[in-house]
């Protein structure tokens, strides 16, 4: 049985197709790229998945359930866990009470959400920030602390979508480091990103969509190469 | 990294805010001693009743983001149950102070049902209307609750000294139980919903539970602060969910510093005492009030709690900072 099945998932806003009939298998411990232009989905499934979002057609499965019609919060609960394009945080609470609300919400002992908030803090490098108010880490430090509450009690899947995004270098490799010791751990993840020598080197299989289909999936060399992949992003010509 | 670091930041903060909180308590608990007026300690024990309103709307509004228009509301119907169990049924104050924080907080759990998925100034509109559309409804029930011309509640003690005490050591309560339950993971659940609903639930936070538990406690507590009230001044009315009311509420709370444990209480004393001062030049309160409320929410956001702690950080930077140029 898949970690998580997608079984044809449609979505349309108004007259726009998001997602027309996307369908894949994730199997626990994978580490996939999902990739594919501006517009071609890529949020609208994660928002689906993690239940911000209720599909129009076609079922969501975690470990064999359904997972229709359940709210973000139960879906975090069962181990679907993410992180948002543009960063969530708390902005009026310390770096450690950002991470020990996700670690009591889904069930920590106050002793071992707080053991478990150093081990992270210490792992991205925050620990020195530790009671500063969320509000006033720079942009970086809030996507590797938004990564952090991801795996306060580690996920059946870790969603991240643009963990890369404008973030600098150093916190790059800190977060590519963390993501890296976790799958070889046999942690699974969906990882949206546009940064392509991060995909190649971090998902040994890439998901390409546009306008909402699935339109290449493969080992990632094989899908970066794909005549199909090239166009969707560059245009026929260069194809 | 030691495990006693952790204590550090938010947890020495609200100790801190716990211990000031006590301090204000203390000193009006020494007030009586100095103030021998019985109009003025009258004066007090309604400071305390609308500290308690105010500790209540900070809960909701200050820790929890959930920017209600109702709290007068909720005191006014603590004090009605109270007051018709006893003028209808002569049911003892052992009875009706109970079953005023039982039904304020029913009716604060329905309430927040009800505006759950609501935001913003839709919130705020929403509990202003449930506010009016109740006092309106004990204003025209005629029958059962007189309507405008209010009604007798049977007082509790002989003496304005055994109420004061009363409601020092029930403000108390109140204070100590916010705080007890804001160091718990309640109170991380309630600041997460504040600062970001959608991140709340994407970290597993149960948001319709703790909305609810929310509106519910903030209600039930109004409710007894209207209760006894009630039992004070023997006397309830309308007049007492008018939206003027909970204009010194918010006033008490956005000036003290919304959400912090000492601000609301220290601010209730404060501007009610000023209110009574003010009262001589006419209706010129409110004003000045709704003055300081835009000044305050515009340049101190974290009220005269905030400006309170960091004169007191300053001062206790200073001689380090000497220490480390010489």
């Amino acid at each position: 049985m898949p970690c998580l099945l997608i079984d044809r998932v449609s979505k349309s806003f108004g007259g726009i197709k998001a997602l027309d009939r996307t369908s894949f298998t994730v199997d626990a411990g994978e580490l996939v790229g999902l990739i594919g232009p501006n517009g071609s989905g890529k949020t609208t499934l994660i928002n689906i998945l993690s239940g911000y979002l209720a599909a129009d057609a076609g079922r969501v499965d975690l470990d064999g359930r359904p997972t229709g019609g359940l709210r973000p919060e139960t879906l975090a609960a069962l181990g679907v866990q993410r992180t948002f394009q543009l960063t969530r945080s708390f902005p009026r609470m310390s770096t450690l009470d950002n991470l020990l609300v996700a670690g009591s919400a889904l069930g920590l002992s106050q002793e071992a959400a707080e053991t478990r908030a150093l081990e992270l803090l210490e792992d991205l490098a925050l620990v020195r920030l530790m009671h500063l108010d969320a509000g006033h880490l720079s942009g970086g430090q809030l996507k590797l602390l938004e990564f952090g509450a991801c795996f306060m009690v580690p996920p059946r899947i870790a969603l991240l979508d643009e963990p890369f995004a404008a973030v600098h270098p150093t916190m790059k490799e800190i977060m590519a480091g963390f993501i890296r010791r976790r799958h070889a751990a046999g942690q699974t993840f969906i990882l949206v990103s546009h940064d392509m020598p991060v995909i190649v080197e971090l998902c040994p299989r890439t998901i390409c969509m546009n306008a909402g289909a699935v339109i290449a999936d493969e080992n990632t060399r094989a899908v970066l190469t794909d005549p199909v992949v090239i166009e969707a992003y560059l245009g026929e010509a260069a194809a | 990294m030691k495990a006693e670091d952790v204590q550090g930041g938010t947890r020495a903060r609200m100790r801190t805010e716990l211990l000031v909180s006590l301090g204000i308590l203390a000193a009006v608990a020494l007030l009586p001693a100095i103030v021998a007026n019985e109009y003025w300690r009258g004066v007090f024990i309604v400071s305390m009743y609308f500290a308690m309103l105010a500790a209540a709307w900070n809960l909701l509004a200050g820790y929890t983001g959930q920017l209600s228009l109702a709290p007068a509301a909720f005191g006014m119907i603590g004090g009605y149950v109270t007051g018709l169990l006893s003028y209808h049924y002569n049911a003892p104050p052992m009875v009706g102070i109970p079953a005023a924080i039982v039904v304020s907080g029913l009716i604060g759990f329905v309430l927040g049902r009800i505006v759950l998925r609501l935001r913003g100034p839709y919130l705020a509109l929403t509990t202003l209307s449930f506010a009016e559309i109740v006092r309106l409804i004990i204003s025209n029930s005629i029958e059962i609750t007189r309507g405008d011309l209010g009604l007798n509640v049977p007082g509790i003690f002989d003496h304005r000294l055994a109420y004061y005490y009363a409601m020092l050591a029930v403000l108390l309560a109140v204070q100590l139980g916010l705080y007890f339950l804001l160091r718990t993971p309640a109170g991380l659940y309630l600041r997460a919903i504040r600062d970001d609903e959608i991140a709340a639930a994407s970290r597993g936070v149960k948001i319709v539970l703790w909305k609810t538990n929310a509106f519910t406690l903030s209600a039930a507590i109004s409710g007894l602060a209207g209760a006894l009230y009630g039992h004070f001044a023997q006397f309830v009315s309308p007049e007492l969910g008018l939206i003027s009311q909970t204009g010194i509420i918010i006033s008490m709370v956005v000036i003290g510093g919304l959400g912090t444990l000492p601000g609301p209480i220290g601010a209730a004393f404060l501007v009610y005492i000023a209110s009574e001062f003010l009262r001589g030049f006419g209706g010129y309160q409110l004003i000045v009030f709704a003055l300081l409320v835009i000044i305050f929410s515009r340049f101190f956001r974290e009220g005269l709690w905030g400006l309170l702690r960091r004169a007191f950080e300053r001062a206790r930077a200073r001689p380090a900072t000497a220490q480390a140029a010489e």
